[in-house]
């Protein structure tokens, strides 16, 4: 790994941590504020792509393992990882590498403009949404003894909220493919 | 801006090895896991929440840290009281507020270089098969701690850069500047640091 990858991995581990500082955006039509912290997988999945984007996830959940309140609402220490959702927070690694496999895979310089969001909001999509609930849910089902049926139904409350998400996260990881293009794997 | 969440202090569990309070949580989860009677779980509890208000933190200090993981456990709780029979769900609520408290404790009481000596020490192996470096996850903390005030900065000009020209602060128009502006820095600061000859490239 040259040095230019390791700056990148810790530039976007910074961002995420600042992602959880700025105050949640609310749109108009959904009620429940959004946290640009949870857009933080999706957006280094397909920014700085598979591995640099879990590599920096791993350094972030050692921020918040070592005691560092970096989690949006200041929370972080190592009780995060012992409460129900800890599993989200560590599958948020895997899910930035499947997420920038995905996004590597599908979207080229030369594509059309309506292929690479195709390509960015499927990689969203499948890394941040399906990939992180196939972790977190079993985690929550094995620590709280919730019948895994039971918690992954519960856990469909969110989904509208996260492909909103995604929506958000594809148009700007395209924005920055457009602008300052990082995401041909080098590392 | 990033204040870690160390609580300065001279109790007994500030002097205890790091290696042996984290060897003690991965006992202690483990062991609460295994164990279901909530007879035997209620001495933990209180034994864990008497250590963990006994660091030297305000109640109200005390309970912010750990408030929102404990809101998560009663929320579940509450579904599983319509899923799982009682005893099951009391046993719950106590093995997962024990552990908590427990981990809470750990964070309270342990510096961040204590923790990054102990995680030195642990990446050890993956040092030898030639997988990563010590040297460089330190860094790359440093390297975080060093530029989160900075992109911090970033986005504050960035949203009074909105509110000068009367636009709505939307995440679309603030993500993509935010990152590009961040990351188009990589280029120097890699440079800056081979320069300096840290990583002996």
């Amino acid at each position: 790994m040259n040095t230019r990858d390791l700056v990148l991995i810790a530039l976007f581990a910074a961002i995420v941590v600042v992602l959880g500082l700025i105050p949640p955006i609310t749109l108009g039509f959904i009620p429940v504020p959004i946290t640009a912290q949870s857009m933080g997988v999706m957006l280094a999945g397909c920014i700085i792509g598979a591995k640099r984007g879990a590599l920096s996830f791993l350094l972030f959940i050692l921020l918040v393992a070592i005691g560092l309140p970096v989690l949006s609402g200041g929370r972080g220490g190592l009780a995060v990882f012992a409460g129900p959702s800890g599993g989200f927070i560590l599958g948020w690694a895997v899910a930035a590498y499947v997420t920038g496999l995905i996004a590597e895979r599908f979207v080229h310089p030369g594509n059309s403009e309506a292929r690479q969001f195709v390509g960015f909001f499927l990689a969203s999509v499948i890394g941040g949404i399906v990939v992180l609930y196939a972790i977190g849910v079993p985690w929550l089902s094995a620590v709280t003894g919730t019948p895994l049926m039971a918690a992954a139904t519960g856990s469909l409350v969110f989904i509208p909220g996260d492909l909103l998400k995604a929506a958000i996260a594809t148009l700007a990881a395209r924005t920055i493919y457009a602008g300052y293009p990082l995401l041909p794997a080098r590392a | 801006m990033l204040t870690s969440l160390y609580v300065e202090g001279q109790s007994w569990f500030h002097r205890v090895p790091v290696r042996a309070k984290l060897a003690a949580l991965v006992v202690l989860s483990v062991a609460l896991f295994a164990m279901n009677a909530p007879l035997l779980l209620l001495p933990a509890f209180l034994l864990c929440g008497a250590l963990y208000l006994s660091l030297g933190m305000t109640a109200r200090q005390a309970f912010s840290r750990v408030g929102f993981v404990l809101f998560t456990i009663l929320v579940l709780a509450g579904i599983n009281l319509f899923l799982v029979p009682l005893p099951q769900v009391i046993a719950l609520i106590l093995r997962l507020t024990t552990l908590v408290l427990f981990a809470a404790a750990v964070t309270a009481t342990t510096t961040i270089g204590a923790f990054m000596d102990e995680i030195t020490i642990l990446l050890k192996p993956l040092e030898r098969v030639g997988l990563l470096r010590a040297a460089d996850v330190s860094l790359a903390l440093g390297l975080v701690l060093r530029f989160v005030p900075d992109i911090f900065a970033r986005y504050q000009a960035i949203s009074e850069a909105h509110r000068a020209r009367g636009l709505p602060i939307r995440p679309m128009t603030i993500i993509g500047p935010l990152i590009i502006l961040t990351l188009k820095d990589a280029d120097t600061i890699a440079a800056a640091i081979d320069a300096r000859g840290f990583r002996r490239q």
